[in-house]
């Protein structure tokens, strides 16, 4: 081969000698330079394939788990919601629930079988169990054997809710090759590659083939071996050129000189692409056997098997689901194969023939059911881990999400701003929200939805929307107000009359109240329930505005917001995760606990890694949460939220606060009941107005879900520096035990009122006892809180 | 300080774990475990049917205190972290996680866990009194010893106050 340019450049390059022996030698160096090249280039493919190879055929999403459901005697479980957690739980039904994971319904409840399964903390082995049932409670809860022994407590497998994916989240079930059906492989061998056994990586003929059309202007197309196509998989890309091809067949023969026929197989096996469900790509046999007919590969029938198969040509266009004609068609093209290589008989290719695609319908989930709570807990690991291991060392992460409480939030939300949007006549999906709901002792986060379309992995407002809180923050002044017993109490006139603050570097604040009137002398606890702004911002202005901002770290917020009076009314802006946080400490009795996501995260072979154990820290002393806990309980009993009744029974005695913000913009809802804390933020994405108060729109999706929910009462335990006081609502002075005109208030010891009034029935009118009111610096009734300034309503009903 | 009392107590509990299993007098084979003045105090265990009513939270305790008598305490705290999800308000479960923190090393969570579970125990006053050993112990581990008497002197008080209120100095848990 001649090589014209070749003197030219060894003249310039070489001009002392030209000669025909110097033009031989040049010519072998060339050779040689080109022979390096592309060793080196081959060199470079192989570390990369290799590479590929190796680390894509271990590489496995890490798998992330909800709550396990305990099972123990006493349990509020009904057992239809039992059956849902076992469906949930991948659970078939069966008339002898004998094999894992099946379960029947008995005359007074279930039965079924466990799998075996391993926990955060050890393994569980399968259990065959009966439970009963009585008024809405376990009743029963044995182990079925010989003689059925009674327990005391059994737990379910966790739910699998999401996982964190490799490369373009591809997620798969990892599979042996001595696992696989003989069948499939045979099916696989049949219609892809016939002569995988027997070839050194590529197809001469389909080279050839491919060469031509592609000399002759066609397509390049066609040609590809197992081998290849695990080539192609590997470097996922549609591109199609020539040098393209040429790099694909080098790797291929170098991937047959490295590893051995059965090794390519099963990482073709575990790695190829057969489907896309939502953001999550389904890859290999093994999960698509799940994906498609919810059952794993062992157990599929020639005819599912075809199905798979067929789809590897063209996983979209032969979806089972999407275009089942041409799922069928391919399916029959794979079998005709099979017999025609007799790989099958003719017996069952009829048969096979005959039966239909059998796919199970379900609706799509994606990467996760819960993306808002995937996306949290994602967050919380790549603080401890590197993102390269999370998606491929097959980590088993237990988390705290309950799918039934989570199922309540995200209805409740979906389904009220639906409502409020009819009755409001605004245009639908003008409204978003988010809720948080978590456990009041442990700070285990048990839902969390980031938009109405909870499913939609998409702006997470639970955790990245920042609002202004509004009245929300007024708890903060409150408590801090009540840690001063001496001046202090729930009963302690607060000034309501207008107010200008002046401050250097901001404009003359001037607060309203919600019904823009002012009302002179209130009590602490009705300043709260009516969530009165100026009284509120007086009192914080005279506790100091930024001694009160100063003590939001102390409550696990670290966004510290501007020293200015207005942020006392809530002029800053927090997340519905963090206001949960702030609230998780009222509502444990001034123990701080860290919100928790995540419990454990174990290896892929059951080793346990970390544990986030639950860690609590005393931030506010018990007497004054408890009188603030108090108060939030009047803000539901006959404040802003006393519409809670209509969805919550008075007996539950909640504690929450309404917050609304400027021109409506936010309405917000926190609250807590004895075992629950939950905030729920509804408003626009365009923050404009809403047209919404927090009782108007939050609450209502509050009340909505906490009804589903079914909580636990609210008692919170008396502090035993407290004493329960009787005293007449209005002057605020003590009655006798027995009288019936009082309320019954809590105090810390030493603040009560001193000064006993007589026990009359007509409240808003009588004499007080009004010579000594000065014995108790703390109660001061004020002459004022007359009944004029009361509206004719109130005065009828006095 | 600390490298004398982190053996000598897990030592201890698990001599007293080995009295709970029923294993008698085991107290005179090792005399050196006598505490001095100013050191830790073994803490009585309080029996797991006295501490729930209920047979799911006692199976778990029953599970936690095996764990923790294996040296398992990760997967003993697990336990009790079940139990309180089914009793949240359950004062002796707090104070039994106190005690675990205490055996981890986790002295600042153990007094915390401690005035927890003084915060639900009512007028539980052996249980009060446990937790102020709880804190008393924690407090000589971490060098605290003005702290630690004073913890253990309410707990001394606590002790009495209920003998006295028990009468003849029937203790709770006999």
């Amino acid at each position: 081969m001649k090589f014209p340019s070749l003197p030219s450049l060894s003249r310039i390059k070489f001009p002392f000698s030209l000669n025909v022996k110097s033009h031989a030698r040049t010519l072998r160096l060339v050779v040689l330079l080109l022979l390096l090249g592309l060793s080196g280039y081959i060199f470079y493919l192989n570390i990369t394939i290799r590479e590929a190879f190796e680390g894509r055929r271990f590489a496995l999403p890490a798998r992330v788990y909800g709550r396990a459901l305990e099972v123990y005697p006493g349990l509020k479980l009904t057992s239809v919601q039992l059956a849902g957690e076992l469906r949930a739980l991948g659970y078939h039904e069966r008339p002898d629930p004998d094999e894992a994971a099946t379960y029947k319904y008995t005359l007074n409840g279930l039965e079924f079988t466990t799998r075996n399964f391993v926990f955060g903390d050890g393994p569980q082995a399968s259990q065959h169990l009966r439970v009963e049932f009585a008024d809405g409670k376990v009743s029963l809860l044995q182990e079925r054997g010989g003689t059925d022994v009674d327990l005391p407590i059994s737990r379910l497998e966790t739910p699998l809710i999401g996982g964190i994916y490799p490369g373009h989240n591809e997620d798969r079930e990892l599979l042996k090759l001595s696992q696989v059906p003989k069948q499939l492989i045979d099916a696989l061998v049949s219609i892809e590659d016939r002569k995988f056994y027997t070839h050194w990586g590529i197809d001469p003929r389909g080279i050839a083939r491919a060469l031509y059309k592609t000399v002759s202007g066609q397509r390049i197309e066609g040609g590809s071996t197992i081998t290849q196509q695990l080539v192609k998989n590997f470097f996922l890309t549609s591109e199609r050129t020539l040098t393209r091809k040429g790099t694909e067949v080098l790797m291929a023969l170098l991937l047959e000189m490295h590893y051995g026929k059965d090794e390519i197989l099963e990482t073709y096996l575990n790695e190829v692409f057969l489907g896309q469900d939502g953001s999550r790509a389904i890859h290999g046999f093994g999960l698509a056997s799940y994906f498609y007919f919810d059952r794993p590969l062992d157990r599929l029938e020639l005819q599912e098997i075809a199905t798979l198969v067929g789809m590897v040509k063209g996983p979209g266009l032969y979806d089972p689901r999407k275009n089942p004609e041409l799922a069928l068609k391919r399916r029959n093209v794979v079998l005709q194969e099979m017999v025609s290589l007799n790989v099958i008989t003719q017996a069952q290719f009829v048969m096979a023939r005959q039966k239909p695609l059998g796919v199970v319908l379900r609706p799509p989930t994606g990467t996760s059911p819960y993306p808002a709570f995937l996306q949290l807990v994602h967050r919380q690991l790549q603080s401890d881990y590197r993102e390269e291991d999370l998606r491929s060392e097959g980590l088993r992460i237990f988390t705290t999400l309950d799918p039934r409480i989570q199922h309540e939030a995200e209805t409740a939300l979906s389904q009220r701003l639906a409502a409020v949007e009819k009755a409001r006549r605004m245009a639908a999906n003008t409204l978003e929200g988010a809720v948080v709901v978590s456990s009041t002792q442990q700070g285990e986060i048990l839902a969390l939805v980031g938009g109405r379309e909870a499913r939609y992995a998409g702006y997470n407002r639970a955790v990245d929307a920042q609002r202004p809180i509004g009245s929300l923050a007024k708890p903060i002044v409150y408590l801090t107000a009540l840690e001063d017993p001496g001046r202090y109490t729930l009963i302690t006139p607060l000034d309501d009359s207008p107010l200008v603050w002046r401050q250097p570097g901001t404009t003359d604040w001037k607060p309203q109240n919600y019904d823009h009137k002012f009302h002179d002398q209130v009590q602490l606890r009705t300043a709260l329930a009516h969530s009165y702004n100026v009284a509120a911002a007086r009192l914080g202005i005279d506790l100091g505005v930024e001694r009160i901002l100063g003590k939001l770290p102390l409550y696990g917020i670290e966004r510290q917001p501007p020293p200015f009076a207005s942020s006392l009314l809530g002029a800053f802006e927090l997340s519905p995760i963090e206001v949960s946080q702030l609230y998780q400490t009222f509502a444990d009795g001034g123990f701080r606990t860290p919100l928790r996501a995540i419990r454990e995260i174990v290896t892929a072979d059951g080793k346990p890694l970390q544990r986030f154990p639950l860690n609590v820290e005393p931030v506010a002393p018990p007497a004054p949460v408890y009188l603030l806990t108090a108060a939030l309980q009047g803000v539901v009993r006959e404040g802003t939220a006393q519409q809670l009744v209509n969805w919550l029974p008075a007996e539950l005695n909640v504690a929450g606060k309404t917050g609304t913000t400027d021109d409506l913009r936010d309405s917000w809802f926190a609250g807590y009941t004895g075992d629950r804390v939950a905030v729920v933020w509804v408003g626009r994405d365009d923050n404009k107005p809403s047209g919404l108060t927090g009782a108007s729109g939050a609450m209502t999706v509050w009340g909505e879900m906490m009804k589903n929910i079914q909580p636990e009462p609210l008692q919170p335990v008396m502090p035993e520096d407290i004493e329960m006081v009787n005293v007449d609502p209005v002057s605020g002075l003590r009655y006798n035990e027995d009288c019936k005109a009082g309320v019954l208030l809590p105090f810390i010891r030493g603040s009560e009122p001193t000064d006993i009034s007589a026990c009359v029935f007509a409240s808003a009118d009588t004499p007080k006892a009004s010579d000594n009111p000065g014995a108790n610096a703390a109660v001061k009734p004020g002459g004022k809180q007359a009944p004029e300034q009361k509206n004719w309503l109130q005065r009828i009903f006095n | 300080m600390i490298n004398r009392f982190s053996p000598f107590f897990v030592y201890a509990w698990l001599l007293v774990l080995a009295g709970c299993a029923s294993v008698p007098t085991q107290q005179t084979s090792v005399p050196e475990a006598v505490p001095q003045p100013g050191e830790a105090i073994v803490i009585e265990p309080a029996p797991n049917t006295v501490m729930s009513g209920n047979p799911a939270v006692v199976a778990l305790l029953d599970r936690s205190r095996i764990d923790t008598a294996a040296g398992q305490r990760e997967a003993a705290g697990a336990s009790l972290e079940r139990a309180l999800r089914i009793e949240p308000r359950n004062a002796w479960l707090w104070n039994e996680l106190a005690q675990l923190r205490l055996t981890q090393g986790q002295y600042m969570q153990a007094i915390t866990l401690a005035q927890k579970s003084n915060s639900f125990a009512g007028r539980e006053r052996r249980l009060q009194a446990m937790n102020w050993k709880v804190i008393g112990n924690a407090r000589v581990a971490q060098g605290n010893s003005a702290g630690a008497e004073q913890a253990f002197k309410r707990a001394a008080d606590l002790d009495q106050a209920a003998e006295s209120e028990s009468g003849h100095g029937i203790g709770l848990f006999q």
